[in-house]
């Protein structure tokens, strides 16, 4: 694997007397789709708070394309989240006043693109990501699943080095978080983008190339996608068969989109082809 | 009601007590407007009952004449110390059983002077010589007026007893239309019933008491509402939990309602103890020629639950209102749909209201009262025609906008204009009061004669006379004097009448004086400056530019409270929103620009059209008055109230930065 984009080494976060995180270390490559799963009060968002620039860590260092800045003044990281890094939340991150296109181009124009040239740039995002006829349309007025795919879109359109999901299928139903989830998964590896998807749901988890579970601010294990998926699907059939035909429902979902995947604006070609 | 039960109560309450800071911040925000909202309405309801009391108790003083009198009545007013003095002169007709007059045990009888307590004190307390000459030889002190006679604790008023026969109940007296209810001839009376002088200063307090309350009720209305939808406003995902757990929606209706109504409540009771606390201080503004019976300015306890209950039930009103407009679902989504635009027809509604006003000020028939209620009609239509200027501007700076602040506060323009109205209606509205006020300058210039001219009205055949005795009693009293006679109005002169004027020199002391020396040369006359003629309506220009004053504090303190609880409003609305943003790496600064644009831009123009709609509505009622200009003073006026209104509106935004900081560090990307 190349060079990781995104590294935290020896991460410490406590509030009070609560050790959220105790030493974790964890890296995320280019193209690469990293799950964090754990139980509630695992430290799994904490986590992602600290990889984002959130949040300081209390001792260790956050490395993005080797530099430190884990030590930036929050200017300086909250520019740095503006400009290198994209998030996709559970929900309600849209601005309700705007319209979807002009929602994806609101990053481009806080960093100095005119209007005409970032709404444009934001419509290419639309046709890829199945939201053609709905650019001017409104929040209220998009599913769930399309208001999420229009934060898919404005965490990419900058041409983030990473992307930060947490919980991005979590107000979804199971069918369409799995189509976003394949969506985000897929589109962020095509623009050659890392991905850190914070999730409680095997599910999405088994989309991602590597799943790492957090317990009591450590980690536990680190899986492989493929033993990931595995435990997963074991997990799924013993508990809701119904998820079977979800399983289903997903793979048609992909089929629909196209076995190569959404062919993404001005993005690089992703390393990996199809996460599935 | 089956969603008012105890359940819904007790859920409302433990929601109220368990809302967190941003809860408690957003509940006292919401007690404060319900108190601030009742104590003024409960002092704009005094002051209107005040007055009402006030003339009530001058009644007595304009006598109805009778065809089975008992008693001579006639009013004249003296001056002292260029005060005025109501001197009422009775006189028993006959054996018969006279009614006592308000204020007194018993009728006087012949000789006696009855005062009330500060023309004693003021007797008392004046040299031998400057008091004013009340009855033939000085007369008795026989007593002190009570309340009843009184309109206001200072009031100068003396009732002196006469004979039927004496020159005070007999010499004809001519009333003066330039000091309405000042000079009344003798008039037989049966009772002291009497009647309220139509032309009266009364009569003009009553009517700026209404158009001030007019005018502070309206932002009043606003303010109140933006209470009740910023405690709609914060409780909307807690709401949305009680919607997830099966809760039905009349249930959400029901918590909605008992939260407003126990935070109405609330703010309604601290706005009475603040009406009742500031009872004492209303009372010592002294409001023509002085402070008020603190009695006067209570409202009564009827009045009183009256406003309190009114209070509640717009809190409650504006909060299902609130409500209804938003539909929450399950998942604690506001799901809103694309806007409906703003109607022209309210450009319409608007235009049509200038027009008929203007038509109907036009015609001189119109009363005050009727022209009140036109200048309410007009100003409220500024409400209906304001969210279609909000939405037409939202449109023109989203279609121009280049830089993001700017397109964002474009599209909450176009998003919900209603809402962006209301952070800036109450400084339209107060705008609007501005600019009415600049424009209605009441001048008070008294041009009837020198300031120390006095002047006594005679007939004729009697000049000669007059002028003679004027000169020798001047002498008598010591005082320097030139004695003339001339053609001119001081003072009231019927047919066939001239003026003997006697120039003083010396000043005030001198004056009062010389006042006292040529009492009783004429009878029933006493002697006036041009000064004194215009009394009352010097009384009058000095209180209205108070009431100005007053007035345009009431409705700017209301305005910037209420943009500054909209301000809060829309921060709490939009907390997780602006939190993600923020996490997103959006910079604060973008977020406060966008702010300070949705509210600056709307309030630059709506309140300069506002100030022009003002002007426009006072100009008719000055053109009446004969003077419709634009003077130095009014256009001073009007740019401190608009660049304080200005300032306090940027500030109100302002304070709600620290609170866009906080919901944005405690915003997490979970929903909270």
């Amino acid at each position: 694997m190349s060079a990781p984009v995104l590294a935290g080494h020896g991460l410490a976060k406590s509030f009070g007397a609560t050790r959220a995180l105790d030493g974790v270390d964890v890296f995320v490559g280019a193209g690469e789709s990293l799950a964090v799963m754990g139980p509630s009060g695992s430290g799994k968002s904490t986590l992602l708070h600290c990889l984002a620039g959130i949040e300081r860590p209390d001792a260790g260092q956050v490395l993005l394309d080797g530099e430190r800045v884990d030590q930036l003044p929050e200017p300086d990281r909250s520019e740095l989240r503006r400009t290198r890094f994209g998030f996709v939340f559970q929900f309600g991150q849209l601005l309700p006043e705007l319209p979807a296109d002009e929602n994806v181009a609101l990053p481009l124009m806080l960093g100095g693109v005119p209007r005409a040239q970032a709404v444009r740039q934001a419509r290419e995002w639309f046709a890829p990501l199945g939201l053609a006829s709905l650019a001017n349309r409104r929040p209220g007025q998009l599913s769930g699943g399309q208001a999420q795919r229009v934060a898919i879109a404005r965490a990419l359109v900058g041409g983030a080095r990473v992307v930060f999901a947490d919980e991005p299928t979590g107000a979804l139903d199971q069918a369409t978080g799995q189509e976003v989830i394949r969506l985000l998964v897929d589109v962020t590896r095509r623009q050659g983008a890392a991905l850190v998807v914070v999730t409680h749901d095997p599910q999405v988890a088994r989309w991602c190339d590597r799943t790492i579970e957090v317990c009591d601010g450590r980690i536990r294990t680190a899986q492989t996608a493929a033993t990931d998926a595995a435990a997963a699907t074991d997990a799924a059939a013993a508990t809701d068969v119904a998820d079977v035909a979800n399983a289903a429902v997903v793979a048609n979902a992909a089929d629909a989109i196209g076995a190569a995947g959404p062919a993404v604006p001005g993005g690089p070609v992703a390393p990996g082809g199809s996460g599935s | 009601m089956r969603a008012l039960d105890r359940t819904t109560w007790t859920l409302s309450w433990r929601l109220l007590r368990g809302g967190g800071r941003v809860g408690a911040l957003g509940t006292g925000l919401a007690v404060a407007a319900a108190a601030l909202c009742t104590a003024l309405l409960l002092l704009c309801v005094a002051i209107n009952a005040g007055f009402q009391d006030r003339a009530a108790r001058t009644d007595w003083r304009g006598p109805v004449a009778s065809a089975h009198p008992v008693a001579m009545q006639a009013v004249s007013t003296a001056f002292t110390n260029a005060r005025p003095v109501t001197v009422v002169d009775l006189a028993r007709l006959g054996a018969a059983k006279v009614p006592a007059p308000p204020g007194m045990p018993r009728f006087p009888e012949p000789g006696e002077v009855w005062t009330s307590p500060a023309l004693g004190a003021l007797i008392d307390h004046l040299p031998r010589g400057r008091g004013p000459a009340l009855a033939p030889g000085g007369g008795e002190r026989a007593g002190t007026l009570g309340r009843a006679a009184l309109t206001r604790p200072g009031e100068l008023v003396a009732v002196v007893g006469h004979g039927p026969r004496d020159p005070a109940m007999t010499a004809p007296r001519e009333a003066d239309p330039r000091r309405p209810g000042d000079i009344v001839p003798p008039t037989p009376i049966a009772d002291f019933d009497g009647r309220a002088e139509k032309w009266s200063a009364g009569g003009q307090y009553t009517a700026l008491a209404k158009v001030a309350t007019v005018l502070v009720i309206v932002p009043l209305l606003v303010l109140g509402a933006s209470a009740a939808r910023l405690s709609v406003s914060r409780r909307d995902q807690r709401l949305a939990a009680l919607r997830l757990i099966g809760a039905t929606p009349s249930r959400i209706a029901g918590v909605t309602t008992a939260e407003a109504a126990v935070t109405g409540a609330v703010g309604a009771l601290f706005g009475a103890a603040g009406y009742a606390a500031l009872l004492p201080l209303a009372a010592a503004v002294p409001v023509a020629g002085g402070h008020w019976y603190t009695a006067d300015l209570w409202v009564g306890t009827p009045t009183l639950l009256g406003v309190l209950a009114a209070v509640v039930l717009m809190v409650v009103g504006s909060a299902l209102a609130g409500l209804r407009q938003v539909v929450i679902g399950p998942l604690g989504v506001a799901r809103r749909a694309k806007p409906p635009r703003m109607k022209a027809v309210r450009a319409v509604v608007f235009v049509g209201a200038l027009a008929l006003y203007w038509q109907l000020t036009k015609d001189k028939e119109t009363s005050i009262g009727s022209i009140v209620y036109f200048i309410a009609a007009v100003f409220l239509t500024l409400s209906v025609v304001g969210p279609w200027v909000v939405g037409l501007l939202g449109r023109i700076v989203a279609r121009r906008a280049r830089r993001p602040a700017t397109l964002l506060a474009g599209r909450r323009l176009i998003d919900d204009p209603k809402s962006a109205w209301r952070a800036v209606s109450g400084l339209t509205l107060a705008g609007f009061v501005a600019g009415f006020f600049a424009l209605m300058t009441v001048g008070a210039d008294a041009s009837w004669g020198p300031a120390n001219r006095l002047a006594l009205a005679v007939p004729e055949d009697r000049v000669t006379v007059v002028r003679a005795e004027a000169e020798q009693r001047l002498a008598h009293a010591g005082v320097r004097a030139t004695v003339g006679t001339d053609d001119a109005w001081i003072a009231t002169k019927g047919d066939r009448s001239r003026q003997v004027t006697a120039d003083v020199s010396g000043g005030a002391a001198e004056l009062d004086r010389a006042r006292t020396a040529l009492t009783g040369l004429v009878p029933g006359q006493h002697p006036v400056t041009g000064a004194d003629v215009d009394w009352s309506g010097t009384v009058f220009a000095k209180d209205f530019r108070r009431a100005i004053l007053a007035v345009l504090g009431a409705t700017f303190v209301v305005a910037i409270s209420s943009a500054g609880i909209t301000a809060a409003s829309a921060v709490l609305d939009r907390r997780r929103t602006y939190g993600l943003l923020h996490l997103a790496g959006t910079p604060l600064r973008v977020l406060d620009r966008a702010r300070r644009i949705e509210t600056v831009l709307p309030v630059a123009v709506l309140g300069g059209g506002a100030v022009l709609t003002g002007i426009f509505c006072a100009a008719p009622l000055t053109l009446a008055g004969g003077s419709a200009s634009l003077d130095a003073r009014g256009a001073a006026l009007l740019a401190c109230c608009l660049g304080l209104g200005f300032a306090g509106l940027v500030g109100a935004s302002a304070l709600s930065r620290p609170l866009l900081r906080s919901v944005t560090r405690a915003g997490g990307p979970r929903p909270g």
